[in-house]
């Protein structure tokens, strides 16, 4: 995208001066930094598609004959990753608590009313429903670097296999990328431990299981 | 024309200039002429000052002598969740040492968002004589102590009011400082505190105090001890209960029954903690005099809630869980004609998965029904367009929109499209929104609809929105009345910003955090518009130590008279023409 800009008063008096700043006046260098972070690919149109799509010709402002932008996406981003997901970080402060401020209630509230829902509390986070089939159990699962926990039935599951590909199908993971998390829960003690059949067998989780959480695996080469 | 200025005598002008509270017309009045100024600032009783670092207690005394009433807010809004790190600013006590000497019959202080100390509440209570009424509404930094001090020595207060405080709970004996001889509280509200407080001494002060009017307790009173309360005090119009249970006794119930239906003027109910749904009933007889509910913190499920709404008809105000699920809003519509402000909370907010049925059905129905509803603050799961452009048809009277989505960037649910659609008909329909906050998935096609009908927009809140810098500049050039804007986790870097750089020298202030803004533009900014205090918050360390390209962690850029702020924590700079030279 190509900016002008000039400190100059814009042709058109209908609007406000809108002082803008003239990048090359300080001979200041712009190398905008795409950093790829949420992995929610398909809920984000890629910034190339969402430049170039139709939407980009009408939304340029009339009203600002100095400020022209064209319809190229950002020729300065000489960055390789073709990823144009999202050009920015979230930092995620407390892996425990995902998203810091997110959804946004006030931290008293939060204190009030959630404390007795909180992450610390283990009793809470499992609950079982006793429905007209029969009786389900709901855990609590959460993947590292994704905001929002989800809630897995496990009384639906017999093994370690069905329960990785129904927690990945439902963070929107393809199959591959299973390789790149591991199952870990958390038992009655409050430990973390590896959920998977070399360290524990399945009966022995079922009884134990609090929470789960899905772990980016360290190094990808053992 | 001189001539007939002068000719009036100044108590004639600064008797007309007392019938003009506003802000705004005090200002528009003082600059009229030399004189009219000169009169207007020596008759200013009453200040507002929303952003403390935006002008100096000297400055503030200097032009204005003799001040009864002050307003001050600290920290950003966003403070609220967690996102400004603690030890950021917004400490009040050099404003009470020096309102201290310069307003020794100051009244009224109110505070929002402000780090206040003990040794700030010992000040003002040995300060000001006349002191009357002290609000600190999501303040910190004090205990129970100050408020002994407070007690103590604040003859003639009526109003202490601690709206969502984090106080350091030492022990609840701060309320028995109050002295026997102290009759005249009016509004006191402690709902925020933890300990246990002496019964004894709270029905004293509560029975000795005539013009009681609002009373908001705190969980550890317990409900049994309520009825003694109320039996003191049947003229209050505004009640906060404590914990809204006790042991299932017979008793209980019949006391609070008859307690609060002798209290006529009730209007205004809140509190319900831990509550058990069998006392409810006890509040049946006072809920067609009700205008305000706020059942945000009882875990109350939908039958009762409805029974409770449909027997409140002039009801103004109703703040509830999302167990009130859509069927209860549908109620709600029904029985609740003159409704002007509805917030449903989540009941489950950390979770994807919908615990209760709560959907947009819920709020379409409400903006049906309810024909006076202006003010909206709704927390779903699930949101379409069709939804979004119903309920801006059916009530374009809203003056405050604010809708979240638990999951970020969540997409129309029926077309999976983006929600810029639904959000463009509330900006275009609702002509007089002055407050907005935005979620679920956007481009920077819902902020073009935003700078294009946002005309009177004063305050925006956007989080994980927009594709681009274009996004933030449709905002910045079109939204003309624009004071307040704060952003989070959208990809708006320093395009935007640096063409619109003019535009922030009209508003309050911007907060950005978890954008793309690079350290180069931030500098740029504060040496180019020293009107500006640009603050860069970086915990990372100080960002010259990373290339200026990179984007610094947050940002907050606020208007100011007083200049750079020198109390900063050392996870901030300001930037300015001297932060080229500063090491620190």
């Amino acid at each position: 995208m190509e900016l002008q800009l000039g400190l100059a008063l814009p042709a058109n008096n209908n609007f406000p001066t809108k002082g803008g700043l003239d990048l090359n006046i300080n001979d200041f260098p712009y190398h905008p930094t795409i950093t790829d972070s949420n992995n929610n690919k398909n809920k984000k149109r890629s910034f190339v598609q969402a430049f170039e799509s139709s939407n980009a010709t009408s939304t340029v402002p009339r009203t600002l004959p100095w400020l022209l932008w064209n319809n190229q996406p950002n020729d300065d981003d000489d960055d390789d990753d073709t990823k144009y997901n999202s050009r920015y970080t979230i930092m995620v402060k407390n892996e425990e608590d995902g998203l810091v401020g997110w959804p946004p209630i006030k931290s008293w509230r939060k204190e009030t009313c959630f404390h007795i829902h909180g992450d610390g509390g283990v009793r809470h986070n499992r609950s079982v429903e006793v429905n007209g089939g029969g009786v389900s159990t709901f855990v609590k699962v959460k993947m590292e670097g994704v905001g929002i926990a989800r809630k897995i039935d496990l009384s639906l599951h017999h093994s370690f296999e069905t329960l990785v590909r129904t927690l990945m199908h439902m963070f929107d993971k393809c199959q591959m990328d299973s390789d790149n998390y591991e199952l870990t829960y958390q038992d009655r003690e409050g430990d973390w431990l590896l959920a998977d059949d070399h360290d524990v067998p399945w009966r022995t989780f079922m009884r134990s299981v609090q929470r789960l959480k899905l772990l980016k695996r360290m190094s990808s080469t053992y | 024309m001189l001539k007939m200025a002068s000719s009036f005598p100044e108590e004639v002008l600064e008797h007309v200039f007392s019938f003009l509270q506003s802000d705004g017309d005090r200002n528009s009045i003082s600059m009229v002429c030399k004189s009219w100024y000169e009169i207007e600032r020596w008759c200013r009783r009453r200040i507002f000052v929303g952003n403390c670092y935006a002008v100096s207690p000297r400055i503030l005394i200097r032009r204005f002598p003799d001040v009864r009433s002050i307003t001050l807010k600290g920290k950003p809004h966003f403070a609220d969740f967690n996102l400004v790190p603690e030890g950021w600013g917004g400490y009040v006590y050099p404003w009470i040492v020096a309102l201290a000497s310069a307003y020794p019959w100051l009244e009224e202080i109110r505070l929002k968002r402000m780090v206040v100390t003990d040794e700030s509440l010992e000040l003002i209570a040995k300060s000001f004589k006349n002191f009357k009424l002290l609000v600190l509404s999501s303040c910190e930094g004090f205990s129970t102590d100050g408020l002994a001090s407070i007690a103590a020595n604040c003859r003639n207060l009526q109003e202490l009011d601690l709206h969502e405080s984090d106080v350091e709970d030492l022990s609840g004996r701060w309320l028995s400082h109050f002295p026997d001889t102290y009759t005249s509280l009016v509004s006191l509200n402690i709902a925020c505190l933890g300990s246990e407080v002496s019964f004894s001494a709270l029905e004293r002060l509560v029975g000795r105090c005539p013009n009681l009017r609002s009373l908001r307790l705190h969980r550890a009173v317990p409900l049994d001890r309520l009825s003694n309360l109320l039996h003191r005090a049947p003229q209050l119009v505004e009640l906060g209960t404590g914990a809204y249970s006790a042991e299932l006794r017979p008793d209980v119930l019949s006391n609070l029954s008859s307690a609060l239906s002798a209290c006529r003027e009730l209007k205004s109910l809140s509190g319900f903690w831990d509550v058990v749904p069998t006392y409810l009933p006890a509040v049946y007889s006072i809920c067609p005099g009700l205008t305000s509910l706020n059942l945000s913190y009882a875990i109350i499920q939908s039958p009762d809630l409805i029974k409770l709404v449909s027997q409140c008809p002039n009801l103004q105000r109703l703040w509830v869980l999302d167990y009130i699920e859509d069927v209860g809003l549908d109620a709600l519509a029904v029985s609740c004609k003159d409704l002007r402000e509805l917030r449903v909370f989540p009941s489950d907010p950390f979770v994807l998965e919908a615990n209760v049925s709560l959907t947009e059905q819920g709020l379409i129905s409400v903006s049906e029904g309810c024909p006076k509803l202006q003010s909206v603050l709704y927390f779903c799961r699930q949101m379409s367009n069709e939804a979004l452009i119903t309920i801006a048809r059916n009530q374009p009277n809203f003056t405050c929109f604010r809708l979240c989505i638990i999951e970020p960037r969540t997409p129309d649910y029926l077309t999976l499209e983006p929600l810029d659609v639904g959000f463009g008909a509330i900006v275009e329909h609702c002509k007089d929104l002055t407050r907005l906050s935005v979620s679920g998935l956007l481009t920077d096609r819902a902020f073009e609809y935003i700078g294009t009908y946002g005309k009177k927009l004063e305050m925006l809140s956007l989080a994980f929105a927009g594709d681009s810098d274009l996004g933030l500049h449709h905002v910045l050039s079109g939204c003309d009345n624009l004071r307040k804007l704060e952003i989070r986790d959208c990809p708006f870097g320093d395009k935007a910003l640096l063409a619109n750089a003019a535009k922030l020298e009209t508003m309050r202030s911007l907060w950005m955090s978890s954008c793309s803004v690079s350290y180069g533009a931030c500098k740029l900014l504060g040496q180019k518009l020293p009107r500006l205090n640009v603050e860069v918050i970086d915990e990372r360390g100080h960002p010259a130590s990373r290339p200026e390209s990179l984007p610094v962690e947050k940002l907050y850029i606020y208007r100011s008279v007083a200049g750079p702020r020198f109390d900063m924590p050392n996870f901030v700079w300001t930037m300015d023409e001297n932060s080229a030279l500063r090491l620190t």
